[in-house]
């Protein structure tokens, strides 16, 4: 088969690695710490500036000590998450500063949204971790901004958190705060998100956040993006070689500093708006991103990350679902083993919206029903029920289905499955006024998850100390 | 524009033919061969080279010209403007303003910045590029350096959107007869009214507009 989205062949794969490593060796990566450097120059890598240049056997020692699959320990453990092999674990937005309002209209995202979110996300059926900036609150301080949101995820939800990579001083807050809840980090309690700049650099603050959380021995998303034709070549094949060389650069830091430290491999690319240099989250060409990273973290043996559910639309149109559900079924089945973004996120990843959640985790089930194996147990075949029907079978009268009705099939929570003239009947009929309908059960049915008082109160204690209150 | 001179004038707007289809080679031939044959350089300025630019600004907002040939355009005419620089009244460029934009300290997200200081150049303004991470220190310095017109600031992270209110402040205490302008795409005209800036503008052709307004003032 020739689709343009499985046509990665391990030729293919291995010319991007092996362009990859050219750019390693004769251009090299930009590293703005000096700290980061040092240990470079310790393993006996060649700095010049603040450019460092890789030869293939340090990317492949790199590559030889990244685990394939880990787990993430979150508060509660029935609700411990394994990264890698055929797993897939999703985390609702990440980053939007804005929440898009029913009537389209933008206002700045709160605390108190972050809140409301997290009750979100502690009551989703298919939602398995926390986002680190579900939306960024802009009320409040933002050099404490992370600990308002860390305290949250931890309090408010018991499903695993991410961590804060926002600055060296973020990640250690991190660590301290998961320090507070399991004692030590000595397992992996969070994972991170470490972007790269396009093109071929890091950021000093990136690169601290990474050196932390790899001292810890904590999971790091390490991801590179170019925008095609402004941060990078237009064509997928030249932005795909520079991201892939940048993030195996990261990858490369974490393993020195400690070999082991988990790692998700990203890498994305989205087209350059060549009407306005805007910058598009959703195309098919950011849905072939996730296709070749997933085969590229294949390639690697190194759980994958793919972006999710996003759309340059705002409000819950054609457009939205279209695009949503091009990029999440495409991660899905291609095998990414994790997606941020999964659910709520709006144009450009710049607005969340609660009804857009609601769609999105419905879109999230079906995603997680398709990717299931079909069952061939003989219950599932269920031979002898067939044999005894023959061709006069009702099937509804069979215990076979009445022991299964309510679990076999995907049940939608908002999606309409009704007749025309109900539909028209429907009161509200508008599927945002519906989805606001879903969100009033889900904000009164939320309960707090346990924890105890006194890790609470430390927890309480360490951010408020943080914030000089 | 003087609509006379029949010929001299169907010259000069061929520069601005070749401007507005981006042939860089050929705008450097007709600036100079105008300029041999005595044409006001003045015309050569307005009619030829300023003009093409806001026809491609036009086409660009419209939607018919794509971000690359307005920017392919725009180094065309700054290379005419090369051309006739030596030839320009001493602050006839200066004239049309400098501005020095950057990224805010802390915020490394350039690309609409570029954007917005290539739109600029192409629209015949002075522009310094600080360049990303830059505080107030470095704002301020460059602004009196270059008896800048305005200082726009680019941010696109909230956590970095403060740090634009400490730049407009420095700016305002420094004391220097210097308009601020804001954006990037967490800002919004609320928040710039709030820090005290002159103007914001949600994109790039905005940005100019804005900036050539300010500059009028
Ligand atoms: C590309 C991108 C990146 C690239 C940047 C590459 C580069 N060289 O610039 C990379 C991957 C490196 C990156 C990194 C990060 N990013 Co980023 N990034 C984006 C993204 C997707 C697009 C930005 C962009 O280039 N747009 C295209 C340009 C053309 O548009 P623009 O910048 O808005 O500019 C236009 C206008 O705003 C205006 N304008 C711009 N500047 C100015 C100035 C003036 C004076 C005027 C008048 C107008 C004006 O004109 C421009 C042209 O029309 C945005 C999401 C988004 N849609 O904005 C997130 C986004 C801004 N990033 C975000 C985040 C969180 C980060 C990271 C912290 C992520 C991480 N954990 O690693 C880091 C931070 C790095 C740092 N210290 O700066 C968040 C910010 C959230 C927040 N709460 O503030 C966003 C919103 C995405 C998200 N939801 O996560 N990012």
């Amino acid at each position: 088969m020739n689709r343009a989205i499985t046509n990665f062949d391990q030729k293919m794969l291995g010319s991007i690695h092996n362009y990859s490593l050219e750019l390693l060796n004769d251009t090299g990566i930009r590293f703005p710490n000096e700290n980061a450097r040092e240990i470079f120059r310790e393993h006996g890598f060649r700095t010049d500036g603040e450019m460092v240049f890789f030869k293939e056997k340090d990317i492949r020692m790199a590559l030889n000590t990244v685990p394939s699959s880990f787990t993430i320990k979150a508060r509660n453990p029935a609700k411990d998450i394994q990264i890698g092999g055929d797993n897939y674990m999703m985390a609702p937005g990440y980053g939007p500063p804005f929440i898009i309002e029913p009537s389209g209209e933008k206002r700045n995202a709160l605390l108190d949204d972050v809140h409301k979110f997290c009750k979100l996300v502690q009551t989703s059926q298919y939602l398995d971790f926390n986002s680190s900036i579900i939306v960024q609150p802009t009320e409040v301080p933002q050099e404490t901004a992370h600990l308002d949101i860390l305290l949250a995820t931890l309090l408010m939800t018991d499903k695993p958190i991410m961590g804060s990579s926002s600055s060296g001083i973020a990640a250690k807050d991190s660590l301290k705060l998961a320090e507070l809840v399991w004692g030590n980090t000595d397992e992996p309690v969070m994972i991170s998100l470490v972007d790269s700049l396009s093109p071929l650099q890091y950021a000093a603050e990136m690169v601290d956040s990474l050196m932390v959380f790899a001292e810890a021995g904590q999971p790091v998303i390490v991801h590179s993006s170019c925008s095609l034709g402004s941060t990078g070549p237009i064509t997928i094949a030249g932005s795909l070689v520079i991201s892939n060389a940048t993030t195996l650069a990261g990858i490369c830091l974490a393993q020195l500093i400690n070999p082991g430290t988990p790692i998700v491999y990203g890498l994305g690319g989205s087209p350059t708006e060549m009407k306005t240099g805007g910058y598009v989250n959703a195309s098919p060409e950011d849905a072939k991103h996730t296709a070749i990273v997933t085969a590229l973290g294949r390639y690697y043996n190194i759980p994958c990350r793919s972006q999710g559910a996003l759309t340059e639309s705002f409000c819950l149109d054609y457009q939205a679902g279209m695009e949503s559900a091009m990029m999440l079924t495409t991660a899905a089945l291609s095998g990414a083993n994790l997606s941020l973004h999964a659910c709520g996120t709006y144009g450009s990843m710049l607005g969340m919206s609660y009804e857009k959640f609601i769609a999105d985790e419905d879109l999230c089930g079906a995603i997680k029903k398709l990717m299931q194996p079909v069952e061939f147990t003989d219950d599932a075949f269920s031979m002898d029920m067939i044999k005894e029907l023959g061709t006069s079978g009702n099937y509804l009268m069979e215990m076979h289905t009445l022991k299964r009705c309510r679990s076999e099939f995907f049940m939608p929570e908002l999606s309409i499955r009704t007749i025309h003239n109900k539909w028209l009947e429907m009161e509200p009929r508008d599927i945002t006024e519906r989805a606001a309908g879903i969100l009033a059960k889900r904000f009164a049915e939320y309960e707090k998850p346990e924890i105890d008082p006194d890790i609470e109160k430390h927890l309480v204690q360490y951010v408020n100390t943080r914030k000089g209150l | 524009m003087p609509e006379t001179k029949g010929d001299l004038t169907m010259a000069v707007k061929d520069i601005a033919e070749a401007v507005a289809v981006f042939d860089r080679v050929k705008v450097v031939e007709l600036v100079e061969a105008e300029i041999a044959a005595k044409t006001e350089i003045d015309e050569i300025l307005n009619a030829g080279l300023i003009d093409a630019m806001d026809i491609v600004g036009k086409r660009f907002s419209s939607g018919e010209l794509f971000v690359p040939e307005m920017l392919m355009a725009a180094k065309a005419m700054k290379a005419g403007l090369e051309v006739l620089k030596p030839h320009l009244s001493a602050g006839a460029v200066a004239a049309k303003g400098t501005v020095v934009i950057g990224t805010v300290k802390g915020d490394l997200h350039d690309i609409g910045k570029n954007l917005v200081a290539l739109m600029m150049e192409g629209a015949g303004l002075e522009v310094v590029d600080l360049g990303v991470d830059i505080d107030a220190e470095k704002f301020v310095k460059a602004a009196v350096e270059h008896n800048a017109g305005v200082v726009a600031l680019s941010a696109l992270l909230t956590t970095t959107m403060p740090t634009m209110e400490i730049i407009v402040a420095a700016i305002k205490e420094a004391g220097i007869a210097v308009k601020t302008i804001v954006g990037g795409a967490p800002v919004t005209e609320a928040f710039a009214d709030q820090i005290g800036a002159d103007g914001f503008s949600t994109d790039a052709p905005g940005a100019v507009e804005l900036t050539r307004k300010l500059l009028s003032t």
